[in-house]
Order: structure tokens, then sequence, then C-alpha cells
């Protein structure tokens, strides 16, 4: 299970660094979520609002909404598509995305678009786990 | 990030900050400067900016509240009072053109953090210190007030976008409570005469403070003069927005100035009760008011009163500030942490107030 600075960024799953939120490809759908390190910057999410299911949402575009102590901000695709499902579970209990990130709190499935192309500029394994560490290091992170 | 706009960024001045002042405007068209200018930050076109702004007389929901649950609907459309929604959290405020806005708009690098709940601290101290400037004894408050003597003078909320951020206030210049009683659905009975007196205690204002108001041009000199000095900032005023910002507002004043946008979010009123309790402390009867959010188990927000002396008399204001939206399985929680960061007298205990709480979620429900 790969960590870094505390934090858990499971290195079997795809990654978009700059909007910190991970994919997992299932059949020919991805799901998505925030990783740990985003939940830990954000605090206790309250709110949850996907995007409806039939919606295309861009790549890097917002794909869900979420608010933590009076703070708004996107959650963005890391791949283009349309999105086919959204959490209900997350929806009646906005913590479990700060509770399970990577299982119970996921945030939407999307049908991609082209994941190939898209997919390309995803990073996993050892490369994610780097680019995590770079990246609290820019932002003066000190820890989940 | 496309490579222009990373460039575009990394050129951007943390020490050089716009001054802007868009006056006093409808909520629609404040509203929708904000999408606007925190969409341009994030391009990287739209520069570090620190906006005075104001409102003619509006309630503005947080970005995922519903104007039934938060608002008293009859008195705001018999009144002509403007509803619109925030793309900043929290809760529903009442705007008149007496009170001042104040935002930033700035990013991580800036700040030098990425954490949300610091960048809320220091932006909520370097204001509160703009306060103190003007001859009140302001303070942050957590979580994200300011606050004099336990009395809210400033509310504030914040919105994201990638590495940009909007972090907004209000400062109560001047307070009519009457609006604000009726207009808001608070946790009390509001044609009850004891609700004003409890709002009041609640709030305050710079006039109520020092006798008078200040002029707006000295309030507004001596938070900007604050804001900037805390982030080593120079002011550059300028009178107008840049091209792609006045394209991002033609665009979003016309996806909010509507009945669709202020809709976002219509969830029922039953859905969130306003219920009370008391329980009887070793020193007296504390009461609580809630008002809940029923399916997300959650508080909205929690009146406490005792009817003995509190020490400090600040104490349970204070503790109501960190309840406001907690979910309730995190009561007791939040409870004891308050109560081990804060030097308070033996009563009312912890348990004390986690109790009356919790009697009061299941509690009378209170009408209106």
């Amino acid at each position: 299970m790969g960590e870094v600075r505390g934090c858990s960024i499971p290195e079997d799953l795809l990654y978009s660094l700059e909007n910190n939120v991970w994919a997992r490809l299932e059949g020919e759908e991805v799901t998505v979520g925030m990783t740990s390190y985003a939940c830990t910057l954000a605090g206790q999410i309250v709110s949850y609002t996907p995007k409806k299911p039939g919606k295309d949402v861009k790549k890097d575009k917002s794909c869900a909404t979420v608010e933590s102590s009076k703070w708004v901000g996107p959650v963005k695709a890391p791949v283009a598509g349309e999105v086919v499902a959204v959490n209900e579970a997350v929806a009646a209990k906005p913590g479990l995305i700060n509770e399970d990130p990577y299982g119970r709190g996921w945030l939407v499935r999307i049908k991609p678009s082209d994941w190939g192309a898209d997919s390309a500029e995803l990073i996993t394994g050892g490369a994610a786990l780097a680019a995590f560490e770079a990246k609290m290091e820019a932002e003066g992170f000190t820890g989940c | 990030m496309d490579p222009d706009s990373e460039e575009r960024m990394s050129h951007r001045d943390p020490r050089r900050w716009r001054l802007l002042d868009t006056g006093l405007r409808r909520a629609a068209e404040n509203l929708a400067l904000d999408r606007a200018l925190l969409a341009a930050h994030q391009e990287g076109i739209g520069p570090h900016t620190l906006r005075f702004l104001r409102f003619e007389p509006c309630a503005l929901l947080g970005y995922h509240q519903s104007a039934a649950q938060e608002l008293n609907l009859d008195y705001v459309r018999a009144q002509g009072i403007t509803i619109q929604r925030r793309i900043t959290g929290g809760g529903a405020i009442y705007f008149a053109p007496e009170h001042l806005g104040w935002e930033l708009l700035l990013d991580k690098r800036a700040l030098g953090t990425a954490d949300l709940a610091t960048i809320a601290r220091r932006i909520c101290e370097a204001a509160a210190e703009g306060m103190r400037a003007l001859g009140v004894n302001a303070a942050f408050r957590a979580p994200n007030e300011i606050a004099v003597a336990g009395r809210k003078l400033s509310g504030t909320g914040g919105a994201f976008d990638g590495d940009s951020i909007l972090y907004q206030g209000t400062l109560l210049v001047d307070l009519d409570i009457e609006p604000m009683l009726h207009t808001l659905r608070l946790p009390a009975d509001t044609h009850d005469d004891q609700a004003g007196k409890s709002l009041r205690q609640r709030l305050t204002s710079l006039r109520e403070l020092l006798g008078v108001a200040p002029p707006l041009a000295e309030i507004r000199a001596r938070l900007a003069q604050a804001l900037a000095g805390a982030f080593d900032a120079a002011l550059e005023p300028a009178a107008a927005l840049l091209p792609r910002e006045l394209a991002l507002y033609r665009q979003a004043l016309a996806e909010m100035d509507c009945e669709q946008w202020v809709s976002l979010r219509d969830r029922p009123r039953t859905e969130a009760p306003v219920r009370q309790a008391c329980h009887r402390c070793s020193s007296g009867t504390l009461r609580a008011a809630v008002l809940l959010d029923l399916p997300a188990r959650r508080l909205k927000q929690v009146w406490l009163n005792g009817d003995f002396p509190v020490t400090p008399p600040r104490l349970l204001a204070d503790l109501e500030a960190v309840l406001r939206n907690l979910p309730l399985q995190q009561l007791e929680q939040a409870v004891e942490s308050f109560f081990a960061a804060h030097e308070a007298g033996l009563v009312p205990t912890p348990g004390d107030c986690t109790a009356v709480v919790c009697k009061a979620v299941d509690g009378e429900q209170v009408p209106g």
C-alpha cells in the first residue's frame, strides 16, 4: 500500500496529480474520487453535488462540487466522458469521502470518450508516489 | 493545466495586488463577478485582487443551501428582498447596503500553503487586524469568523478552483436587526420577543461598538492596509476589469441571474426543523435550540443560553461557532475538544453542553 507523508496513495490506482484525484478503470467505466491528500487539505466534507448522470464532463473540468467548512470547490474529472453514476451513499453522508476516499467515498463513474488519449497523462505506482511527494513539498504540506 | 496558464501564473507577482471597488450592486451582479474573477484568476489572467463590494438588500444562500430551508419566503417576497446563491460555502446571510463586503483572490503559491483551514485563519486574522485599526477589539474566532467579545462582526467563506482561491467576508458597519431577524431562519421562534434579543446578543456592528459608523473610505483603507500588509503586498488601484474578466462576467451573469441558479438546491423546509430542549445543570438551566439538517444528520445552527452566569461570558457563543454545520456524530468530540482548548468555569460542563444539544435534536419542534 503506497503512502506519502502519512497519506494513503494506493499504487494500483491512476492519478491526475494536478487535480488531486484518482481514477480506476472498471470495464468500460472509470470510477473517480478525491485522494486522501485532497481530503486532508479540504477538511471534513459536508456537502457533495455531482454532475447528473447523462451529463458530459470535460477533462480537467468539474465532475462534482464539494464543500468543507465554508469552502466550496470543484473536483475535476481526470478524463472526459459521460457521467453514468453518482454515489447516493456519499450524497446522504458526505463525510464518507474523508472516511474512505478510495472505497465507499467515490464521487462519480464516467464512461470515457477517449480513454486512450486521456489516460496517457495519468500516473501510477512508484511514479505517482514520487510525484505526490514533490507536490506536497512544493505546497509546504507536512502530512496527513 | 495548459503550459500558457502555467507560465502566466508563475509570472504573477504574489506581492502585487489589484485593488478593486465595485461599489453598490444587485446581488446577481456581485456574485457573477465572484465567479468571473475566480475563473480568470484560475486561468492565470486575472491578477491577485482585493475587492470591496456592497449589495442592494438581499438574502444570499451558501452554495449548497435551499431557500425554503434557510429563509422565511413570505417575508422575503413581501419586502421585495432579492434571493441569490453564492459560489462560496457557509450559511445564509442578509446583506444590506450599510454592510461592507471584502474579498481576496489569491493562489496557494502566494499564500504559501494549500491547506484551506490555514488559509482561512490567516486571512481572518489579517482582516481582524484591519478592524482593530478602526478601534474595535476584533479577533479571529475559529473556524472562520471575526468577533468582538464573542459577538460576530464579520462572517467569512471561500471558494477554490485549482490553485486559485476566493475568500470573502462581510463587515457589519451598521446593523438593523429587524430585516435580518425576519429574513433568516434561525434556531428560535421568531414570533417570540426573545428571538430579537438573542440575535442582538450574537451580532454587533462598528456603529454599536464605536457609537458612530466610520466613513466607508476609512474602513476600506484600514482593511486594505491590514490585508495587504499581512502578505507583504502592494496595492494598485484599478477602475476596470480586464477584457477576459468582463467576458466571463457576462457569461456568469446570464447563468446566475435566473431562477434556475437560485433554485439549484431546493430541499423542503420539513427536512430542516427547529427544535429545542432544556437541561438542568448544577447551577441552573441550559437551553438549546437547533436548526437541523435531518437527512444529513447535521447541526446547521445551534443557540445555547443559560439562566446562570457563564465564565467567560462569551463561552457559549464561541461554542456555537464550532458547532455550525457539524455532523451529529462528531458532537461529543467537538465539545470535548472545545473545552480542552478554552478556559472555562465549572458550569456548564462539556457533558451539559452535549446533553442539551442531544436533547434538542430530539426535542420539541419550534413553529416556523
